[in-house]
Protein backbone atom coordinates (compact mmCIF):
# COMPACT_ATOMS: atom_id res chain seq x y z
CA UNK A 1 0.00 0.00 0.00
CA UNK A 2 1.50 3.60 -1.08
CA UNK A 3 1.73 6.24 1.32
CA UNK A 4 1.45 9.68 -0.83
CA UNK A 5 2.03 12.91 0.85
CA UNK A 6 0.87 16.04 -1.38
CA UNK A 7 2.29 19.45 -0.42
CA UNK A 8 1.40 19.20 3.15
CA UNK A 9 1.57 21.88 5.41
CA UNK A 10 0.46 22.47 8.87
CA UNK A 11 -0.27 24.55 11.68
CA UNK A 12 -0.53 24.20 15.34
CA UNK A 13 -3.62 26.07 17.03
CA UNK A 14 -0.74 28.00 18.66
CA UNK A 15 0.32 29.60 15.20
CA UNK A 16 3.33 27.30 15.09
CA UNK A 17 4.11 26.40 11.42
CA UNK A 18 5.55 22.86 11.88
CA UNK A 19 5.33 21.10 8.38
CA UNK A 20 5.55 23.21 4.82
CA UNK A 21 5.15 21.97 2.21
CA UNK A 22 6.47 18.08 2.56
CA UNK A 23 5.97 15.74 -0.74
CA UNK A 24 6.67 12.60 -0.53
CA UNK A 25 5.92 8.98 -1.37
CA UNK A 26 6.65 5.84 0.34
CA UNK A 27 5.92 2.78 -1.61
CA UNK A 28 4.80 -0.48 -0.68
CA UNK A 29 7.46 -2.52 1.78
CA UNK A 30 10.15 0.72 1.97
CA UNK A 31 11.95 0.62 5.10
CA UNK A 32 12.52 4.18 5.88
CA UNK A 33 14.15 6.01 9.01
CA UNK A 34 13.05 9.44 9.57
CA UNK A 35 15.58 12.08 10.99
CA UNK A 36 16.68 15.03 12.46
CA UNK A 37 16.74 17.34 15.33
CA UNK A 38 13.85 17.88 17.72
CA UNK A 39 10.93 20.04 16.82
CA UNK A 40 11.85 19.54 13.28
CA UNK A 41 8.46 18.10 12.50
CA UNK A 42 8.92 14.30 12.10
CA UNK A 43 6.38 13.51 14.87
CA UNK A 44 3.78 15.81 13.34
CA UNK A 45 4.58 14.04 9.99
CA UNK A 46 4.03 10.51 11.04
CA UNK A 47 0.64 11.78 12.98
CA UNK A 48 -0.76 13.06 9.40
CA UNK A 49 -0.51 9.15 8.43
CA UNK A 50 -2.73 7.93 10.72
CA UNK A 51 -5.37 10.90 10.76
CA UNK A 52 -4.30 11.61 14.47
CA UNK A 53 -3.41 15.21 12.57
CA UNK A 54 -5.21 17.27 9.60
CA UNK A 55 -3.50 18.75 6.89
CA UNK A 56 -3.46 22.38 6.95
CA UNK A 57 -2.68 22.51 3.32
CA UNK A 58 -2.16 19.78 1.11
CA UNK A 59 -3.11 16.08 1.25
CA UNK A 60 -2.05 12.49 2.73
CA UNK A 61 -3.25 9.14 0.75
CA UNK A 62 -2.88 5.93 2.67
CA UNK A 63 -3.25 3.50 -0.73
CA UNK A 64 -6.72 5.00 -2.09
CA UNK A 65 -7.96 6.37 1.31
CA UNK A 66 -7.80 10.39 1.57
CA UNK A 67 -6.78 10.86 5.18
CA UNK A 68 -8.83 13.76 5.98
CA UNK A 69 -12.58 11.45 5.01
CA UNK A 70 -11.37 8.31 7.32
CA UNK A 71 -11.40 8.54 11.14
CA UNK A 72 -8.33 7.75 13.02
CA UNK A 73 -10.34 3.95 14.37
CA UNK A 74 -10.69 3.32 10.46
CA UNK A 75 -6.97 4.16 9.35
CA UNK A 76 -5.87 1.82 11.81
CA UNK A 77 -6.93 -0.84 9.72
CA UNK A 78 -4.19 0.62 7.63
CA UNK A 79 -1.84 1.79 9.82
CA UNK A 80 -0.06 1.16 12.71
CA UNK A 81 1.25 3.63 15.18
CA UNK A 82 3.42 3.02 18.27
CA UNK A 83 3.56 5.41 20.25
CA UNK A 84 7.05 6.83 22.29
CA UNK A 85 5.76 6.19 25.81
CA UNK A 86 4.11 2.74 26.27
CA UNK A 87 2.74 4.09 29.62
CA UNK A 88 0.05 6.25 27.53
CA UNK A 89 -1.30 2.86 26.13
CA UNK A 90 -1.23 0.07 28.14
CA UNK A 91 -4.56 -0.40 30.55
CA UNK A 92 -5.37 -4.59 30.80
CA UNK A 93 -3.96 -6.90 33.00
CA UNK A 94 -2.05 -9.10 31.22
CA UNK A 95 -0.07 -8.72 28.26
CA UNK A 96 -1.60 -10.99 25.68
CA UNK A 97 -4.77 -9.21 26.99
CA UNK A 98 -3.20 -6.03 25.84
CA UNK A 99 -2.22 -7.32 22.71
CA UNK A 100 -5.43 -8.66 21.33
CA UNK A 101 -7.10 -5.44 22.21
CA UNK A 102 -5.99 -3.40 18.85
CA UNK A 103 -6.87 -6.46 16.36
CA UNK A 104 -10.33 -7.13 18.16
CA UNK A 105 -10.90 -3.22 17.62
CA UNK A 106 -10.25 -4.20 13.84
CA UNK A 107 -12.70 -7.28 14.30
CA UNK A 108 -10.35 -9.58 13.23
CA UNK A 109 -12.56 -13.32 13.38
CA UNK A 110 -11.63 -15.30 16.75
CA UNK A 111 -9.21 -17.85 14.55
CA UNK A 112 -7.36 -14.51 12.84
CA UNK A 113 -6.72 -12.83 16.55
CA UNK A 114 -5.08 -16.05 18.12
CA UNK A 115 -2.50 -16.28 15.27
CA UNK A 116 -1.87 -12.95 15.89
CA UNK A 117 -1.40 -12.37 19.53
CA UNK A 118 0.85 -15.41 19.09
CA UNK A 119 2.78 -14.20 16.16
CA UNK A 120 3.36 -10.82 17.95
CA UNK A 121 4.38 -12.58 20.84
CA UNK A 122 6.84 -14.70 19.12
CA UNK A 123 8.34 -11.67 17.35
CA UNK A 124 8.77 -9.49 20.52
CA UNK A 125 9.94 -12.85 22.47
CA UNK A 126 7.29 -12.29 24.65
CA UNK A 127 5.85 -15.61 25.29
CA UNK A 128 6.97 -16.13 28.62
CA UNK A 129 5.63 -12.90 29.88
CA UNK A 130 2.09 -13.54 28.24
CA UNK A 131 0.24 -13.81 31.51
CA UNK A 132 2.13 -11.19 33.33
CA UNK A 133 0.51 -7.96 34.28
CA UNK A 134 2.22 -5.08 31.91
CA UNK A 135 2.78 -2.87 34.67
CA UNK A 136 5.08 -5.28 36.35
CA UNK A 137 7.49 -5.82 33.36
CA UNK A 138 10.60 -3.64 32.92
CA UNK A 139 10.73 -0.70 30.98
CA UNK A 140 12.19 -2.40 28.16
CA UNK A 141 9.77 -4.87 27.77
CA UNK A 142 6.60 -2.73 28.28
CA UNK A 143 8.24 -1.17 25.80
CA UNK A 144 8.06 -4.69 23.42
CA UNK A 145 4.46 -5.27 24.75
CA UNK A 146 3.60 -1.89 23.48
CA UNK A 147 5.25 -3.02 19.52
CA UNK A 148 3.48 -6.27 19.93
CA UNK A 149 0.25 -4.93 20.55
CA UNK A 150 0.16 -2.84 17.43
CA UNK A 151 2.51 -5.73 15.40
CA UNK A 152 -0.53 -7.99 16.66
CA UNK A 153 -3.23 -5.19 14.00
CA UNK A 154 -1.59 -7.26 10.91
CA UNK A 155 -1.27 -3.33 9.64
CA UNK A 156 0.00 -3.08 5.76
CA UNK A 157 1.85 -0.13 7.31
CA UNK A 158 3.63 0.51 10.58
CA UNK A 159 5.28 3.56 12.77
CA UNK A 160 7.45 3.50 15.49
CA UNK A 161 8.17 6.91 16.93
CA UNK A 162 11.59 6.51 18.35
CA UNK A 163 11.70 2.48 19.36
CA UNK A 164 15.42 2.36 20.30
CA UNK A 165 15.10 5.82 23.28
CA UNK A 166 15.60 4.14 26.83
CA UNK A 167 16.32 1.02 25.24
CA UNK A 168 19.35 -1.31 25.91
CA UNK A 169 21.76 -3.21 23.10
CA UNK A 170 19.46 -6.07 23.55
CA UNK A 171 16.02 -4.43 23.26
CA UNK A 172 17.57 -2.57 20.32
CA UNK A 173 19.00 -6.27 18.86
CA UNK A 174 15.54 -7.39 18.95
CA UNK A 175 13.93 -4.00 17.36
CA UNK A 176 16.24 -4.78 14.33
CA UNK A 177 15.64 -8.30 13.93
CA UNK A 178 11.78 -7.17 13.99
CA UNK A 179 12.01 -4.83 11.42
CA UNK A 180 14.01 -7.29 9.20
CA UNK A 181 11.04 -9.74 9.82
CA UNK A 182 8.34 -7.05 8.79
CA UNK A 183 10.29 -6.24 5.63
CA UNK A 184 10.91 -10.12 4.83
CA UNK A 185 6.63 -10.45 5.00
CA UNK A 186 6.83 -6.97 2.66
CA UNK A 187 5.43 -4.40 5.36
CA UNK A 188 6.47 -0.93 5.09
CA UNK A 189 8.13 0.59 8.11
CA UNK A 190 8.32 3.79 9.01
CA UNK A 191 10.79 4.58 12.42
CA UNK A 192 11.39 7.94 13.57
CA UNK A 193 14.45 8.12 15.87
CA UNK A 194 17.52 9.85 16.84
CA UNK A 195 19.99 6.54 16.93
CA UNK A 196 21.94 7.29 13.90
CA UNK A 197 23.66 3.99 14.17
CA UNK A 198 19.99 2.19 14.08
CA UNK A 199 19.62 4.16 11.30
CA UNK A 200 22.15 3.45 9.14
CA UNK A 201 22.09 -0.74 10.24
CA UNK A 202 18.38 -1.14 9.34
CA UNK A 203 16.63 1.19 7.09
CA UNK A 204 17.52 1.25 3.39
CA UNK A 205 15.63 4.70 3.09
CA UNK A 206 16.64 7.85 5.13
CA UNK A 207 14.17 11.17 5.09
CA UNK A 208 15.97 13.89 6.80
CA UNK A 209 13.64 16.35 8.18
CA UNK A 210 14.22 19.94 9.32
CA UNK A 211 12.12 23.12 9.93
CA UNK A 212 9.20 21.51 8.66
CA UNK A 213 10.67 20.47 5.77
CA UNK A 214 12.16 17.23 4.04
CA UNK A 215 15.96 18.14 3.67
CA UNK A 216 17.07 15.23 1.85
CA UNK A 217 15.44 11.82 0.68
CA UNK A 218 17.77 8.94 -0.19
CA UNK A 219 19.39 5.85 0.34
CA UNK A 220 21.05 5.58 3.84
CA UNK A 221 24.34 5.71 1.67
CA UNK A 222 22.81 9.04 -0.43
CA UNK A 223 21.81 10.61 2.62
CA UNK A 224 24.49 9.74 5.62
CA UNK A 225 27.38 11.17 3.38
CA UNK A 226 26.36 14.78 3.26
CA UNK A 227 27.71 16.06 6.63
CA UNK A 228 27.56 20.08 5.94
CA UNK A 229 23.13 19.54 5.52
CA UNK A 230 22.77 16.71 8.36
CA UNK A 231 24.62 19.69 10.34
CA UNK A 232 21.98 21.63 9.48
CA UNK A 233 19.54 19.58 11.58
CA UNK A 234 21.93 18.69 14.28
CA UNK A 235 22.58 15.14 12.47
CA UNK A 236 25.96 13.86 13.06
CA UNK A 237 26.57 10.63 10.23
CA UNK A 238 27.31 7.31 12.13
CA UNK A 239 31.17 7.12 13.45
CA UNK A 240 32.03 4.73 10.65
CA UNK A 241 30.86 7.15 7.94
CA UNK A 242 32.91 10.01 9.15
CA UNK A 243 35.75 7.96 9.56
CA UNK A 244 35.52 6.80 6.03
CA UNK A 245 35.02 10.61 4.90
CA UNK A 246 38.10 11.50 6.87
CA UNK A 247 39.78 8.45 5.21
CA UNK A 248 38.87 9.69 1.81
CA UNK A 249 37.18 6.66 0.85
CA UNK A 250 35.52 6.57 -2.60
CA UNK A 251 32.27 5.46 -1.07
CA UNK A 252 30.67 6.54 1.42
CA UNK A 253 29.90 3.73 4.17
CA UNK A 254 26.99 3.19 6.92
CA UNK A 255 28.31 -0.19 8.37
CA UNK A 256 31.54 -1.69 9.43
CA UNK A 257 31.42 -4.17 7.10
CA UNK A 258 30.73 -1.74 4.72
CA UNK A 259 34.09 -0.15 5.90
CA UNK A 260 36.10 -3.08 5.68
CA UNK A 261 35.03 -4.52 2.24
CA UNK A 262 35.86 -0.50 0.56
CA UNK A 263 38.34 -0.18 2.63
CA UNK A 264 40.57 -3.87 1.38
CA UNK A 265 39.48 -3.05 -2.15
CA UNK A 266 40.90 0.42 -1.86
CA UNK A 267 44.38 -1.03 -0.39
CA UNK A 268 44.28 -3.66 -2.33
CA UNK A 269 44.49 -0.89 -5.65
CA UNK B 1 4.19 21.08 20.64
CA UNK B 2 3.57 23.27 23.34
CA UNK B 3 1.51 21.47 26.44
CA UNK B 4 0.20 24.10 28.35
CA UNK B 5 0.82 23.32 32.06
CA UNK B 6 -1.07 25.58 33.57
CA UNK B 7 -4.06 28.32 33.12
CA UNK B 8 -1.41 31.14 33.05
CA UNK B 9 -0.97 33.43 29.81
CA UNK B 10 2.41 35.27 29.45
CA UNK B 11 1.53 39.19 28.70
CA UNK B 12 3.25 42.15 29.68
CA UNK B 13 -0.04 43.98 31.52
CA UNK B 14 -0.31 46.41 34.76
CA UNK B 15 -1.99 43.48 36.20
CA UNK B 16 0.49 40.30 35.59
CA UNK B 17 3.07 42.71 37.41
CA UNK B 18 1.02 42.55 40.75
CA UNK B 19 2.62 40.46 43.30
CA UNK B 20 1.20 37.11 43.48
CA UNK B 21 -0.37 37.94 47.23
CA UNK B 22 -1.71 41.39 45.82
CA UNK B 23 -3.73 39.50 43.50
CA UNK B 24 -5.00 36.78 46.13
CA UNK B 25 -6.34 39.29 48.13
CA UNK B 26 -7.49 41.52 45.65
CA UNK B 27 -9.87 38.16 44.91
CA UNK B 28 -10.99 37.93 48.53
CA UNK B 29 -11.49 41.59 48.37
CA UNK B 30 -13.95 40.92 45.69
CA UNK B 31 -15.39 38.19 46.78
CA UNK B 32 -16.19 39.44 50.35
CA UNK B 33 -18.09 42.37 49.27
CA UNK B 34 -19.98 40.76 46.89
CA UNK B 35 -21.13 38.60 49.40
CA UNK B 36 -21.42 40.83 52.45
CA UNK B 37 -22.44 44.01 51.56
CA UNK B 38 -25.96 43.77 52.30
CA UNK B 39 -26.99 47.10 49.17
CA UNK B 40 -28.72 44.53 46.78
CA UNK B 41 -26.70 45.88 43.53
CA UNK B 42 -22.95 45.41 45.10
CA UNK B 43 -22.11 42.02 43.38
CA UNK B 44 -23.60 43.08 39.86
CA UNK B 45 -22.18 46.36 39.72
CA UNK B 46 -18.99 44.79 40.80
CA UNK B 47 -18.90 42.43 38.16
CA UNK B 48 -19.45 45.19 35.58
CA UNK B 49 -17.85 47.62 36.83
CA UNK B 50 -14.68 45.71 38.48
CA UNK B 51 -14.16 42.50 37.13
CA UNK B 52 -14.97 43.02 33.28
CA UNK B 53 -12.40 46.00 33.41
CA UNK B 54 -9.74 44.20 35.39
CA UNK B 55 -9.86 40.91 32.70
CA UNK B 56 -8.82 44.17 29.73
CA UNK B 57 -6.24 45.64 32.70
CA UNK B 58 -4.84 42.39 32.24
CA UNK B 59 -4.98 42.26 28.39
CA UNK B 60 -6.71 38.26 29.07
CA UNK B 61 -10.14 39.60 28.01
CA UNK B 62 -10.19 36.87 25.32
CA UNK B 63 -9.59 33.67 27.30
CA UNK B 64 -11.54 35.16 30.58
CA UNK B 65 -14.89 35.99 28.15
CA UNK B 66 -14.15 32.52 26.60
CA UNK B 67 -14.10 30.87 30.33
CA UNK B 68 -17.21 33.43 31.45
CA UNK B 69 -19.40 31.77 28.78
CA UNK B 70 -18.43 28.37 28.72
CA UNK B 71 -17.51 27.71 31.99
CA UNK B 72 -19.15 30.39 34.43
CA UNK B 73 -22.69 31.53 32.96
CA UNK B 74 -23.78 27.98 33.03
CA UNK B 75 -22.48 27.10 36.15
CA UNK B 76 -24.16 30.66 37.55
CA UNK B 77 -27.43 29.99 35.03
CA UNK B 78 -28.33 26.77 36.78
CA UNK B 79 -27.57 28.03 40.48
CA UNK B 80 -30.47 30.83 39.22
CA UNK B 81 -32.53 28.53 37.51
CA UNK B 82 -32.86 26.22 40.93
CA UNK B 83 -32.88 29.08 43.37
CA UNK B 84 -35.34 30.58 41.32
CA UNK B 85 -37.31 28.05 41.76
CA UNK B 86 -36.87 26.39 44.36
CA UNK B 87 -36.53 29.33 47.42
CA UNK B 88 -39.87 28.97 49.34
CA UNK B 89 -41.80 31.89 50.39
CA UNK B 90 -41.90 35.86 48.68
CA UNK B 91 -45.83 37.20 48.65
CA UNK B 92 -45.36 38.87 45.00
CA UNK B 93 -46.27 35.58 42.42
CA UNK B 94 -45.25 36.04 38.91
CA UNK B 95 -46.13 32.45 37.60
CA UNK B 96 -47.39 29.23 39.05
CA UNK B 97 -46.55 26.06 36.95
CA UNK B 98 -47.88 22.69 38.29
CA UNK B 99 -46.24 22.60 41.99
CA UNK B 100 -43.82 25.45 41.09
CA UNK B 101 -44.49 29.31 42.11
CA UNK B 102 -42.04 32.16 40.69
CA UNK B 103 -42.00 34.66 43.01
CA UNK B 104 -40.37 38.07 42.85
CA UNK B 105 -38.48 37.93 46.17
CA UNK B 106 -37.21 34.45 44.75
CA UNK B 107 -36.23 35.70 41.17
CA UNK B 108 -34.11 38.85 43.01
CA UNK B 109 -32.68 36.80 45.45
CA UNK B 110 -31.46 33.90 43.01
CA UNK B 111 -30.24 36.55 40.62
CA UNK B 112 -28.00 38.40 43.06
CA UNK B 113 -26.73 35.13 44.39
CA UNK B 114 -25.88 33.39 40.71
CA UNK B 115 -23.83 36.97 40.23
CA UNK B 116 -21.91 36.09 43.32
CA UNK B 117 -21.17 33.16 42.24
CA UNK B 118 -20.27 34.64 38.85
CA UNK B 119 -17.51 36.91 40.67
CA UNK B 120 -16.35 34.42 42.66
CA UNK B 121 -15.04 32.43 40.12
CA UNK B 122 -14.44 35.21 37.69
CA UNK B 123 -12.08 36.45 39.81
CA UNK B 124 -10.03 33.20 40.78
CA UNK B 125 -10.25 32.82 36.63
CA UNK B 126 -8.24 36.00 36.52
CA UNK B 127 -6.16 35.12 39.02
CA UNK B 128 -5.24 32.17 37.41
CA UNK B 129 -5.01 33.34 33.96
CA UNK B 130 -2.58 36.55 34.87
CA UNK B 131 -0.28 34.49 37.72
CA UNK B 132 2.22 31.83 37.22
CA UNK B 133 1.87 28.90 39.29
CA UNK B 134 5.58 28.83 40.67
CA UNK B 135 5.64 32.64 40.77
CA UNK B 136 2.60 32.74 43.27
CA UNK B 137 4.55 29.40 44.95
CA UNK B 138 7.95 30.89 45.46
CA UNK B 139 6.31 34.19 46.57
CA UNK B 140 4.10 32.52 49.22
CA UNK B 141 7.10 30.38 50.59
CA UNK B 142 9.57 33.68 50.68
CA UNK B 143 6.40 35.21 53.19
CA UNK B 144 6.55 31.58 55.42
CA UNK B 145 4.35 29.67 54.20
CA UNK B 146 5.44 26.10 54.73
CA UNK B 147 6.49 24.27 51.29
CA UNK B 148 4.58 21.18 51.45
CA UNK B 149 1.46 23.99 51.79
CA UNK B 150 2.28 25.82 49.02
CA UNK B 151 3.15 22.23 47.02
CA UNK B 152 -0.77 21.79 47.67
CA UNK B 153 -1.79 25.09 46.06
CA UNK B 154 0.53 24.57 43.35
CA UNK B 155 -0.25 21.07 42.38
CA UNK B 156 -4.13 21.68 42.74
CA UNK B 157 -3.92 24.41 39.97
CA UNK B 158 -1.91 22.21 37.63
CA UNK B 159 -3.31 19.12 37.48
CA UNK B 160 -6.30 19.92 35.30
CA UNK B 161 -3.81 21.02 32.62
CA UNK B 162 -1.33 18.72 32.93
CA UNK B 163 -3.95 15.39 33.56
CA UNK B 164 -5.43 17.20 29.78
CA UNK B 165 -2.41 17.10 27.91
CA UNK B 166 -1.94 13.19 29.37
CA UNK B 167 -5.59 12.91 28.66
CA UNK B 168 -5.01 13.67 24.53
CA UNK B 169 -2.04 11.64 24.07
CA UNK B 170 -3.81 8.49 25.72
CA UNK B 171 -7.03 9.30 23.62
CA UNK B 172 -4.31 9.51 20.21
CA UNK B 173 -2.73 6.41 21.24
CA UNK B 174 -5.75 4.20 21.84
CA UNK B 175 -7.54 5.69 18.72
CA UNK B 176 -4.49 4.59 16.50
CA UNK B 177 -5.23 1.01 17.93
CA UNK B 178 -8.61 0.98 16.63
CA UNK B 179 -10.52 2.39 19.42
CA UNK B 180 -13.19 3.89 18.44
CA UNK B 181 -14.46 7.53 20.39
CA UNK B 182 -16.25 9.76 17.91
CA UNK B 183 -19.57 7.01 17.34
CA UNK B 184 -22.46 5.93 19.30
CA UNK B 185 -22.54 6.92 23.18
CA UNK B 186 -22.41 3.17 24.08
CA UNK B 187 -19.12 2.69 22.34
CA UNK B 188 -17.82 5.50 23.68
CA UNK B 189 -19.18 4.62 27.40
CA UNK B 190 -17.05 1.10 26.73
CA UNK B 191 -13.86 3.47 25.09
CA UNK B 192 -13.59 5.04 28.70
CA UNK B 193 -11.78 1.85 30.23
CA UNK B 194 -8.87 2.13 28.06
CA UNK B 195 -8.49 6.00 28.38
CA UNK B 196 -8.90 5.71 32.34
CA UNK B 197 -6.57 3.06 33.24
CA UNK B 198 -3.42 4.74 31.65
CA UNK B 199 -4.61 8.22 32.73
CA UNK B 200 -5.23 7.21 36.09
CA UNK B 201 -2.25 4.86 36.25
CA UNK B 202 0.31 7.31 34.63
CA UNK B 203 -1.00 9.94 37.36
CA UNK B 204 -0.17 7.78 39.99
CA UNK B 205 3.27 7.40 38.93
CA UNK B 206 3.81 10.87 38.13
CA UNK B 207 3.09 11.86 41.72
CA UNK B 208 5.90 9.51 42.68
CA UNK B 209 8.17 11.01 40.61
CA UNK B 210 7.19 14.37 41.49
CA UNK B 211 7.97 13.12 44.99
CA UNK B 212 11.26 11.74 44.49
CA UNK B 213 12.41 14.80 42.30
CA UNK B 214 11.52 17.99 44.85
CA UNK B 215 13.22 15.71 47.72
CA UNK B 216 16.42 15.48 45.60
CA UNK B 217 16.28 18.87 45.18
CA UNK B 218 16.25 19.52 49.22
CA UNK B 219 12.40 19.96 49.47
CA UNK B 220 12.36 19.31 53.11
CA UNK B 221 16.00 20.54 54.60
CA UNK B 222 15.43 22.91 56.86
CA UNK B 223 17.53 25.52 55.82
CA UNK B 224 17.16 28.99 54.13
CA UNK B 225 15.82 28.81 50.53
CA UNK B 226 16.86 31.34 48.21
CA UNK B 227 14.69 31.35 44.74
CA UNK B 228 15.57 31.90 41.36
CA UNK B 229 12.62 34.10 40.43
CA UNK B 230 12.91 37.69 41.81
CA UNK B 231 9.34 38.20 42.36
CA UNK B 232 8.64 42.67 42.64
CA UNK B 233 6.51 43.76 45.63
CA UNK B 234 6.79 47.32 44.95
CA UNK B 235 5.07 50.05 47.16
CA UNK B 236 2.25 50.10 45.12
CA UNK B 237 1.50 46.18 45.89
CA UNK B 238 1.72 46.92 49.27
CA UNK B 239 -0.69 49.96 49.32
CA UNK B 240 -3.55 47.91 47.23
CA UNK B 241 -2.76 45.36 49.92
CA UNK B 242 -3.94 47.58 52.63
CA UNK B 243 -6.39 48.93 50.98
CA UNK B 244 -8.56 45.62 49.82
CA UNK B 245 -7.98 44.47 53.29
CA UNK B 246 -9.80 47.61 54.41
CA UNK B 247 -12.46 47.39 52.08
CA UNK B 248 -12.78 44.18 52.86
CA UNK B 249 -13.43 44.80 56.95
CA UNK B 250 -15.48 47.43 55.83
CA UNK B 251 -18.00 45.15 53.78
CA UNK B 252 -17.59 43.14 57.21
CA UNK B 253 -19.11 46.27 59.32
CA UNK B 254 -21.83 47.09 56.70
CA UNK B 255 -22.88 43.75 57.44
CA UNK B 256 -23.06 43.50 60.99
CA UNK B 257 -24.20 47.40 60.57
CA UNK B 258 -27.35 47.38 58.62
CA UNK B 259 -28.31 44.08 60.38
Amino acid sequence: MNICVENLSFRYPNGVLALQGVSLEIASGEQVAIIGQNGAGKTTLVKHLNGLLQPTEGRVLIGDWDTRKYSVAKLAQRVGYVFQNPDEQLFTKTVAEEIAFGPRNLGYSKERLQTLVEDALQLTQLQAMRSANPYDLSPTWRKMVAIASILAMDTPILIFDEPTTGQDAASVGRLATIIAELKQRGKTVITITHDIDFCAENFGRVIVMGNGQVLLDGSAKEVLGQEAILAQTFVDPPQITRLGLRLGLTEVVCTPQEFLDVFETQCAA
Amino acid sequence: MHERLSFYVKRESPLHQLNPLTKLTLIFGLILPAFLVPFYWTPHLLLVLVVFPLAFLGKVQGEYFNAATRLILPAAGFLFVMQALFIPGGEVVLARVWFLTLTQESLLYAFANAVRIFVMISSFTLFMLTTHPSELMSDLTRRGLPGQFAYVIIATLQIIPQMQAKANTIIAAQRSRGLDTESSFSRRIRALVPLVGPLVFGSLVEVEERAIAIEARGFTSRLPKTSLREISDRPLDKGLRWLLLAMMLASLLSRIWFS
